[in-house]
């Protein structure tokens, strides 16, 4: 319990969130989910810590602008419907923060980002400036010139970097099952979530079974390599249901909620 | 066709509706004659500093960075909301200027752009000020739009000369530019152009490579 305590005190914190949990099962986008989203890390900004949101979602949003709603085929495709749906996922992310008097910025990411020294200082300097400035930027890969889907893969490990790139206290990661479970919860009643985990081992990597919903990439296999990321670097994740973005007040409560990937850290970072 | 953001600012330094509304009618309504438009648009440094109202510090890089970001998700909404009342659908395309130097990510950037355009759909393209290490949004974003040229072998570049509706088009291989007073002598000239295919004369030839060029 003791290790769920210390969520209370994360200050700057990455929240994940993913396409599956912005639209419904139809791909359209879940506006009321969006608005609750912003009211709580509106929330969580007024309450002094920084927050960072990473959020897909481009390539639904271009293809419900279009009135598509099939997983789209093809690369040049998905880049230009990423090129809509970003304009208009900003759009609808302004419109409800601003309703919360929350500023936010938009910030595209490109793999080079990482490996280029100067650009990695940049970006980071840029964040830095942002949180310090009460803005929360939200983040998504820059789809339209990346070398889509090679380059950072999807969206969970974007934000374990981003999470690093932040030197952030927490990951938390929206997804649409309550966590990761000791078994699949479909084949076995018995399965219960993992409330902690201290170390990820193989045999708990083999747990999570790769999922795919019509129009996300990620499932639990790369949210557990996103934690393993983070915990090397002293960075705590949690996994919950996003269906409620309220219960993110219950896990920096410290309650017992979805799954904690515990890092090494002892100590809250200085911001 | 290029723009900046100052030629849409009124005398306050707020965006001049009006003029917002014109240029995206103008450009939705060349589209509709069959034009492929590609939007060259900065603002995002000036937007951001209206919005988060905090002065950025202009020899400062981060402040510069930090002020875009806000900004630009501000310049893309102003823009989806006129272009909106003329039906016409926006694709916003950040990019950075090494975008030519890099193996891969100029076709990918091509193939987007064909894709758009194929859709009827005008990119709204900036500089991706965030992440890129130089050429911060100067003055001029000629060098983006020459690039941008160059990514989709345009057959010319607009540029938004004042607020009085003038344009200058700039042709491959010419050296003085043409500068058309308002919209219709723009229409005109644009017919007259791709009528003479003149365009298809200087189709190897290439753009003039910076403002000073053209202004000579």
């Amino acid at each position: 319990m003791l290790r769920r305590k210390r969520l209370i005190n994360a200050k700057r914190i990455v929240i994940k969130v993913g396409t599956s949990t912005l639209s419904y099962p139809n791909g359209r986008l879940n506006f009321r989910l969006i608005e609750q989203l912003a009211q709580v890390l509106s929330t969580l900004s007024q309450q002094g810590r920084d927050l960072l949101l990473v959020s897909s979602g481009a390539i639904g949003v271009g293809s419900g602008r279009l009135g598509l709603y099939e997983k789209p085929a093809g690369l040049s495709t998905k880049q230009a419907l990423a090129a809509i749906g970003q304009a208009e996922l900003i759009k609808i992310y302004q419109k409800f923060f601003d309703d919360c008097e929350q500023i936010v910025a938009q910030v595209l990411l490109t793999k080079d980002v990482i490996t280029d020294p100067q650009k990695y200082q940049n970006t980071k300097n840029t964040l830095e400036k942002l949180l310090s400035l009460n803005i929360i930027p939200i983040i998504n890969e820059n789809d339209t010139v990346s070398t889509f889907e090679i380059e950072f893969g999807d969206n969970d490990s974007l934000s374990a970097m981003v999470s690093i790139l932040a030197d952030a206290d927490l990951l938390i990661m929206l997804t649409d099952t309550d966590g990761l479970y000791s078994a699949d919860p479909k084949i076995n009643p018995d399965a219960e979530i993992i409330s902690t985990v201290d170390n990820i081992t193989p045999s708990l990597e083999k747990l999570a079974t790769g999922t795919g919903t019509s129009f996300g990439t990620g499932g639990m296999i790369t949210k557990i390599a996103a934690a393993k990321i983070c915990s090397a670097k002293n960075i705590d994740t949690v996994i919950i249901n996003g269906d409620d973005p309220a219960i993110i007040f219950s896990v920096l409560e410290g309650k017992n909620i979805g799954t904690h990937f515990v890092s090494g850290s002892e100590h809250v970072k200085n911001h | 066709m290029r723009i900046e953001i100052a030629t849409l600012l009124g005398q306050n330094g707020k965006l001049d509706e009006k003029k917002m509304d014109r240029l995206a009618m103008v450009l939705s309504n060349l589209k509709n004659s069959g034009k492929q438009i590609l939007l060259v648009s900065s603002g995002a440094i000036a937007l951001g500093t209206a919005k988060i109202g905090f002065k950025p510090d202009l020899k400062n890089f981060t402040d510069m960075q930090a002020a875009a970001a806000a900004g630009q998700a501000e310049l893309i909404r102003v823009y989806q909301n006129h272009f909106g009342t003329y039906n016409q659908i926006v694709a916003q395309v950040l990019l950075t200027n090494d975008i030519i130097n890099i193996p891969g990510r100029m076709e990918h950037a091509k193939n987007t752009f064909d894709t758009l355009l194929s859709m009827n759909i005008i990119p709204v393209i900036n500089e991706n000020d965030v992440v890129s290490t130089s050429d911060i949004e100067l003055d001029d974003n000629y060098p983006l739009a020459l690039n941008v040229a160059t990514i989709v072998e345009a057959d010319m570049i607009l540029i938004k000369y004042d607020d009085n509706g003038k344009f200058l088009i700039v042709h491959r291989g010419e050296q003085s530019s043409l500068l058309v007073n308002n919209e219709n002598e723009l229409l005109h000239e644009l017919e007259n152009s791709y009528n003479k295919q003149v365009l298809k004369e200087y189709k190897n030839k290439s753009f003039p490579s910076s403002m000073k060029e053209i202004i000579q």
